[in-house]
């Protein structure tokens, strides 16, 4: 029984049964998180289904619905059912599932549960074993439950914009380059993972208190959580936030990041024995000798131009150089890698760091597993369904293959 | 304190063996630990996590009870310091960790196994354990001996490439994500493999890399180049699809407002509150497809009505009028938000050397269970009670221990 060497093909979760209410990112991003540990994922799309199948990216880029990469991402590993939770059959099918499933996890709007029926307070009622899962911008409380919010939203009210660019980048110019936000659903996500987290935890409680629980998430919350660090030292100091690039934003000089010869680099040398080392990797030039530089103080204090030199020298260098010097000097010297360079790397290619999918008859690479469980390795068990894929067999009380 | 220890907190009975540094995995077991997990901390005066970090409390700098990146980082846990660099030390560790359920650490690839308290060390002694081991680029592949901070796990993961002005140079993203998220995304592995345990008996290793943390938040791009040749493209504020998505200047200094439009009727709303009725018959933005096509356009005009506008006012001019907008806040700002605030997300955590702290809360709600917030320990204040209690150290082991030094 006991014993760590052994792999099993089943997930941790294997027997544990998740009904999903979920449009976009946040909600099916946490339930998928636990259909990838082997948990029985039902989805729940209403006639239009989910929203994320309207937006891609489609193979050469021609829209369709059952051919969206997004929705195949964030929906792999999941049984799919359409219901029309507007009509008395579909609203009975819904509760039918919540009748045997172990959690529900939802994002969508607290009006429209309410609406149905399906709002934490009613289903906590009707099912004390289930654990209800709500996901929302802003929460269910306070001044601002009620308000409209989205990643953009959530992600601008956490402060991550207004740190973004992010040490030991930071803004050139605080008219020209703006609080910023990432082309990516990055506060959705982290919505989803702090959410699969919150309801993971209410499972392991159950299993003590034998009741269900309603797990309350806020997205502004979630996102702001991750900022420990400046939160502590608004706590410690109380000091205004800078975004502006200086060295008290960035810290002992030299900490950059900048143009390379392909490309762009962070190169930081706060202590004197780091400085040693990178006037060695840029050829002891005769500039590093003066007076302006020859101390940590000195450094600091002329970092404008200390940021000109090493520039003048970083854009001969190409990346790969860098990273070479990097390991030699044990420097935090780290080059940019594109989306292709890292997916070609060997790196990941042998830590299985994408999975292989095909997505409307065209051939694609996703992000797989965000953690790698050796025990119980992550797997592609299913692709994502299309829409009511398993509506005959799990409507009708049987349970899907 | 927020404490609401009558409930059953999720946790209890689990005991961690926390050997971790930096932010990423303090910060996953700071949350097991609010929980109701038993963290214990193995720290000594010559490794002491973050205690050496700013910021300290006032007057207090360098004191090793005083700073706020551990007393935050730490809050709940148990502090015991024994010296791993000694023999006996080092077979401390190894006895607390055969009564432990989980062992954390994220120090460089393969120090714990030169130490001789790796995986297959300890699951030598307790097969059952679950040891999560957090790297900046994972502790197998050709770059597993690579180190990195979180700048280089941004520009490594691929998030750098679709993060930047428009058609400007990759930037890094904010709040040394890749340390909190990857920080998260073990909480949850660990619990998973907890779950598993508890049927199956069955421990396991767990290897999470923070840029494959990073990673899960590109989908999009990720796809759209390995399935349709679409290199990313840096589009500042802007979306793909959605018009108009962004941030706007207000009327303070660097003041701003975020603005998501997503369907006709925000855009309808959009047009209403800003005094541009007229837009909405505009050739220029009547339609998603055109207000994509003239996007520059229009956030010029949108940003001449925003310089004149509070943050705050205009964001809830829009909210009223059903226009998904907010004030972008600073990080200082997140203590004080009213919203954060009003659902107690924010905790108040008192502590013998800095005094009553502010700081963020879980960021959810549990109506059956229980959460816990204690202050963080001071160096070594569960040393006595962990090895003469827990380990079954005689007290006259102890004081020849402490005597020899490895206990500092």
């Amino acid at each position: 029984m006991t014993g760590h060497a052994q792999q099993t093909l089943q997930g941790p979760l294997t027997g544990v049964t998740i009904v999903e209410l979920g449009d976009g990112t946040a909600g099916p991003y946490a339930a998928k998180l636990f259909g990838d540990l082997g948990a029985d994922v039902i989805k729940v799309e209403g006639p239009e289904g989910d929203s994320s199948r309207r937006r891609g990216p489609f193979p050469d880029g021609r829209p369709d619905p059952e051919a969206s990469g997004l929705f195949m991402y964030l929906n792999v590993n999941k049984f799919g059912v359409m219901l029309d939770l507007d009509s008395a059959p579909g609203l009975a099918d819904m509760h039918g599932l919540l009748a045997r499933a172990d959690i529900f996890i939802t994002n969508y709007a607290g009006k429209r549960l309410t609406a149905l029926g399906l709002d934490a307070k009613t289903l906590r009622a009707r099912y004390p074993k289930l654990i209800v899962t709500t996901i929302s911008p802003f929460g269910a409380e306070g001044p601002w439950a009620d308000k409209l919010g989205d990643e953009l939203i959530a992600f601008a009210m956490a402060g991550m914009a207004y740190s973004t660019p992010g040490m030991p980048d930071a803004s050139d110019d605080l008219m020209k380059e703006p609080p910023l936000h990432p082309a990516c659903f990055a506060a959705d996500t982290i919505g989803g993972v702090v959410a699969a987290e919150a309801t993971m935890a209410a499972l392991l409680g159950s299993g003590k208190t034998g009741e269900g629980c309603h797990v309350e998430l806020s997205q502004q919350a979630a996102m702001a959580a991750m900022q420990i660090r400046d939160v502590t030292s608004a706590s410690y100091t109380g000091a205004q936030y800078q975004r502006l690039l200086n060295p008290v934003t960035i810290g002992r000089m030299p900490n950059f990041y900048l143009p390379c010869k392909d490309g762009y680099v962070t190169i930081a040398a706060p202590m004197e024995i780091h400085w040693e080392r990178l006037k060695e990797g840029m050829g002891n030039p005769a500039w590093a000798e003066s007076d302006l530089y020859s101390t940590e103080k000195a450094r600091t204090a002329n970092w404008i131009t200390l940021r000109q030199r090493i520039m003048e020298w970083a854009v001969t260098v190409s990346g790969d150089d860098m990273h070479a010097l990097a390991e030699k000097s044990q420097l935090p010297i780290f080059p940019f890698y594109s989306i292709r360079k890292m997916s070609d790397s060997d790196h990941s290619r042998e830590r299985r760091t994408f999975a292989e999918v095909t997505i409307g008859g065209k051939a694609a690479r996703m992000p797989a597993a965000p953690f790698q469980m050796r025990g119980t390795p992550w797997a592609m068990r299913r692709p994502a369904p299309h829409l009511g894929e398993h509506s005959a067999t799990l409507l009708k009380g049987g349970v899907a293959a | 304190m927020m404490q609401q220890a009558t409930r059953p907190l999720p946790l209890e009975g689990i005991r961690v063996v926390d050997l971790g540094q930096f932010i990423a995995v303090p910060f996953c077991t700071l949350w097991l630990a609010w929980l109701g997990a038993e963290i214990i901390v193995i720290e000594s005066r010559r490794r002491m996590t973050s205690r050496t970090a700013p910021p300290f409390a006032e007057g207090r700098e360098k004191e090793p009870d005083a700073s706020g990146y551990f007393n935050q980082l730490y809050s709940s846990k148990k502090s015991v310091t024994v010296d791993m660099t000694t023999v006996e030390g080092r077979d401390i560790v190894r006895r607390i960790a055969g009564v432990c359920d989980v062992m954390v650490d994220n120090f460089s690839t393969g120090v714990l196994e030169k130490l001789g308290i790796g995986y297959e060390a300890i699951a030598a002694i307790n097969p059952g354990i679950i040891m999560l081991s957090n790297g900046a680029f994972g502790r197998a592949g050709p770059m597993a001996n690579s180190r990195g901070l979180h700048s280089a796990v941004n520009l490594f993961s691929g998030v750098a490439d679709v993060t930047g002005y428009v058609d400007g140079h990759p930037r890094i993203l904010g709040g040394v994500l890749p340390d909190p998220l990857s920080g998260t995304y073990s909480g949850f592995a660990i619990m998973a493999a907890i779950y598993h345990k508890q049927r199956t008996g069955q421990g396991q290793f767990i290897d999470v890399a923070m840029h494959e943390a990073m990673l899960s938040l590109i989908p999009e791009a990720v796809i759209d180049l390995t399935m349709n040749d679409v290199e990313p493209k840096r589009i500042g504020n802007r979306d793909r699809v959605n018009a108009p998505h962004g941030i706007f200047q207000c009327r303070e200094e660097d003041s701003w407002l975020a603005i998501s439009v997503t369907d006709e009727a925000g855009w309808a709303a959009l047009c209403e509150v800003i005094g541009h009725a007229e837009w909405r018959g505009d050739a220029r933005f009547a339609t998603l497809e055109a207000r994509r096509a003239n996007i520059a356009e229009l956030e010029m005009n949108i940003g001449q009505w925003s310089i004149g506008q509070n943050a705050h006012e205009a964001a809830d001019l829009l909210q009223r009028a059903g226009v998904a907008a907010g004030p972008v806040l600073r990080l200082d700002e997140l203590l004080d938000n009213d919203q954060l605030n009003a659902r107690g997300g924010v905790v108040t955590i008192d502590h013998p050397v800095v005094g009553p702290r502010r700081q963020m809360a879980l960021p959810w709600h549990m109506d059956s269970l229980g959460i816990e917030y204690r202050r963080a320990p001071l160096l070594g204040e569960h040393t006595r009670e962990v090895l003469t209690g827990l380990v079954g150290i005689s007290e006259s082991e102890f004081a020849r221990l402490d005597a020899a030094g490895v206990l500092s």
